[in-house]
């Protein structure tokens, strides 16, 4: 009972009891945030140290000029290896062909999935069985689904489509070679229209009813349905199908191996890294540079197709 | 602005075995608040939207201002609803979805604006058009709600449980809000609730549901002093009619001590259907405390200021069944005490199969 803590002294006024409550709760806030943080800090250490010290060493590399056939010393010379991807030709196309196959992919995917899932959201007889059939591209590996488009559909050997060609008296089309990039936008397509339709369609059915409903009552037509309230609620949808795909398809390495085996028309820019790195150029320094171009680029193409698409929906007028 | 009817109309849903809404006569007319009442899962929801064209109509028809609407889409109705979890657009601003309706009938550009003002102005909602839904308080949806059914214009308002999602005391408020924009508007208005005070205030005219069959559509006042049913008795007023099986022998029922002569029409239909025992019907405010009539034990006293009502347990046969009687406020009566009461009229008797015995026969009553 002696008073021997002199901040719980009785004379202290209402003031200084608030503050010390404060301080007191501020002090216990804290400890509360860090025993809740610290169970996560070693898998926080792991992701770090498995994400991004590879990128760190990237980096480094990036600035320095490392061959290794002929093995010479490394050393560290700067940004000269980005200023020549300036003038290099060869990394221009690859920066085009990555441009048009994602941005082309991603798009015509997430049309072609939003089609599908606008199908597939209303009951029928096997829709269950319908929908996992229609999700098998995106199961199948790249390789193999480069291949079996490659030699069954594309080629003009074997080739279905040239198979359809000939029966209706038209001579023999060699896709692949003809339109290396477009072949490989298309399996590309196939593969990931199914991935943005599952997106899709957890967004239609993520649509409350009442409001179609209400929609209805008022007068719209399915049309207006779709374009004033179905879009505008898928909106954080296809953002997300955007920048997923875009993240994906802006690496895609597989199918061009397979279908076309690079070339100036259909080589992005990580089969161009590989060709410079382990793929014969033996040049890591520039291989590094310009696969920490692919990041930057990622993050700003991502970042733009947001935008673009944002805007696109955001066109409401006020009444 | 237009009549509403529904005739013979029936809705089976899919894979159940009894119709939710049950070859439905129902006569509305041009101008007139009807409200739907009836308990949970009784068909209100279904025969409103039936009315709407969200749900198909199996067999029968309804016609709105003359026309067979059983066929046409909702969109072609001219008909204006107001959901229940008020099914606003959200990714539209309130201007934009009060607007909306008039958009799709192509209204120029300023026209919709200035309607939309209008509406904004009668329902105060003039502050927030350019908000979202979700950046509104409850009863503001719900008046957006409104808002946006009142720019239509339409012929027929559709109203399912607006009221539902506001507190207590809001909802008094708006419900006499509502019920004078709708007669200042003068559109026949279709209100569904399972509120039977709500319905009774706000009705011209009340229709009950039970099961998908109507039981009966009448004024509120009609239907508190001649329920054409045994549902229909217990079902309107709160507290509610007490409801007793008594024994009948030569035109008489009694309640233990109590004599209940019954009325010609009454004696009459008894000896035709040769009943030994109906159902007495008569509500806490027709029954008084006195030292006449049949006694009991006072269970529950529920002060209510104006007025009191007071549980009294009878014995009934082998077993015991409470009484309410109405007093008033300022009662000396508690817990205990024991009692007598008189019936002073405004007698109801039912045939057990629920059946109301007197003669004379219910107006409008499908
Ligand atoms: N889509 C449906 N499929 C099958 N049965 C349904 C469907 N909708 C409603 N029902 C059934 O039809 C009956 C009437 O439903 P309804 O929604 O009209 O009731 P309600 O009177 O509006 O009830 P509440 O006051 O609870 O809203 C219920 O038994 C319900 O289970
Ligand atoms: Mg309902």
């Amino acid at each position: 009972m002696t008073d021997t803590q002199p901040d719980t002294a009785p004379d202290a006024g209402p003031d200084t009891r608030d503050e010390e409550r404060a301080e007191e709760r501020r002090h216990l806030e804290r400890r509360e945030k860090w025993i809740r943080r610290l169970p996560l800090l070693p898998a926080l250490l792991f992701t770090i140290v498995i994400t991004q010290v590879p990128f760190v060493f990237s980096l480094f590399y990036s600035l320095t000029d490392w061959k290794i056939i002929p093995p010479t010393p490394r050393t560290f010379i700067g940004f000269d290896n980005f200023t020549d991807l300036v003038d290099n030709q060869f990394f221009r196309d690859a920066a085009w062909v990555s441009v048009v196959m994602t941005a082309s992919a991603v798009l015509l995917s997430l049309i072609l999935g939003t089609g599908i899932a606008l199908l597939l959201d209303r009951k029928f007889f096997g829709q269950g069985f319908v929908r996992t059939l229609l999700i098998t591209p995106f199961l199948v590996m790249p390789v193999v689904a480069g291949l079996v488009w490659k030699n069954q559909v594309f080629s003009s050997q074997y080739g279905v489509i040239n198979w359809l060609l000939n029966l209706v008296g038209i001579d023999n089309v060699e896709f692949v070679t003809r339109y290396p990039l477009w072949s490989i936008v298309i399996v590309l397509v196939w593969e990931w229209t199914p991935f943005m339709m599952l997106i899709i369609l957890a967004g239609l059915q993520g649509q409350p009813t009442d409001v179609l409903e209400a929609a209805r009552v008022d007068g719209a037509t399915n049309r207006a349905i779709f374009f004033q309230i179905t879009l505008p609620h898928l909106k954080p949808y296809l953002e997300l199908g955007t920048l997923l795909g875009s993240i994906y398809l802006i690496q895609v390495f597989d199918q061009i191996e397979v279908i076309t085996g690079g070339g100036p028309d259909s080589s992005n820019i990580p089969f161009f890294v590989f060709q410079r790195s382990i793929g014969g150029g033996w040049d890591f320094g520039a291989a590094s540079a310009m696969s920490i171009v692919v990041v930057i680029a990622s993050i700003v193409l991502a970042n733009l197709g947001l935008r673009v698409l944002s805007g696109l929906l955001e066109g409401e007028d006020p009444a | 602005m237009a009549e509403v009817r529904y005739e013979g109309a029936t809705r089976l849903y899919e894979g159940t075995e009894e119709p939710a809404v049950n070859a439905l006569d129902l006569d509305i007319v041009d101008g007139e608040l009807l409200v739907l009442v009836g308990p949970s899962g009784s068909g209100k929801s279904t025969a409103l939207r039936m009315l709407a064209g969200l749900e198909s109509v199996d067999q029968g028809g309804v016609y709105i201002g003359g026309r067979d609407v059983t066929l046409v889409p909702p969109k072609d109705r001219d008909i204006a609803m107001v959901f229940q979890n008020y099914a606003l657009y959200p990714q539209m601003t309130v201007a934009a979805n009060m607007g909306f309706a008039l958009k799709q009938q192509g209204v120029p550009k300023e026209e919709r604006v200035r309607q939309v003002r209008e509406a904004a102005r009668i329902l105060d909602l003039e502050p927030y058009l350019d908000r979202k839904p979700k950046n509104l308080s409850g009863g503001q949806r719900q008046r957006v709600a409104m808002g946006r059914a009142i720019v239509r214009r339409p012929q027929v308002f559709l109203m399912d449980e607006p009221l539902s999602n506001l507190d207590a005391k809001l909802r008094v408020q708006t419900r006499t809000e509502l019920a004078d924009l709708q007669a200042r508007l003068g559109v026949t208005t279709v209100y569904v609730t399972h509120d039977q005070v709500e319905a009774m205030t706000m009705g011209h005219r009340v229709a009950v549901l039970k099961d998908g069959f109507l039981q009966q559509v009448a004024a509120p006042k009609e239907l508190y002093s001649r329920p054409a049913n045994l549902f229909v008795a217990g079902f309107i007023g709160s507290p509610a009619m007490n409801l007793i099986t008594v024994p009948v022998e030569d035109g008489v029922a009694s309640l233990n001590d109590l004599s209940l002569p019954l009325p010609d029409d009454v004696r009459a239909e008894v000896n035709r259907r040769g009943l030994k025992e109906i159902v007495f019907g008569v509500r806490p405010e027709h029954l008084e405390l006195g030292q006449e009539g049949t006694s009991g034990e006072v269970a529950v006293v529920e002060e209510l200021g104006s007025e009191a009502y007071v549980h009294v347990r009878i014995a009934h046969g082998a077993e015991t069944e409470l009484i309410v009687v109405r007093v008033g406020g300022e009662t000396s009566v508690t817990r205990g005490d024991f009692v007598n009461f008189g019936v002073t009229g405004a007698n109801h008797y039912f045939d057990p199969d629920g059946d109301r015995l007197d003669a004379k026969p219910v107006p409008g009553a499908g």
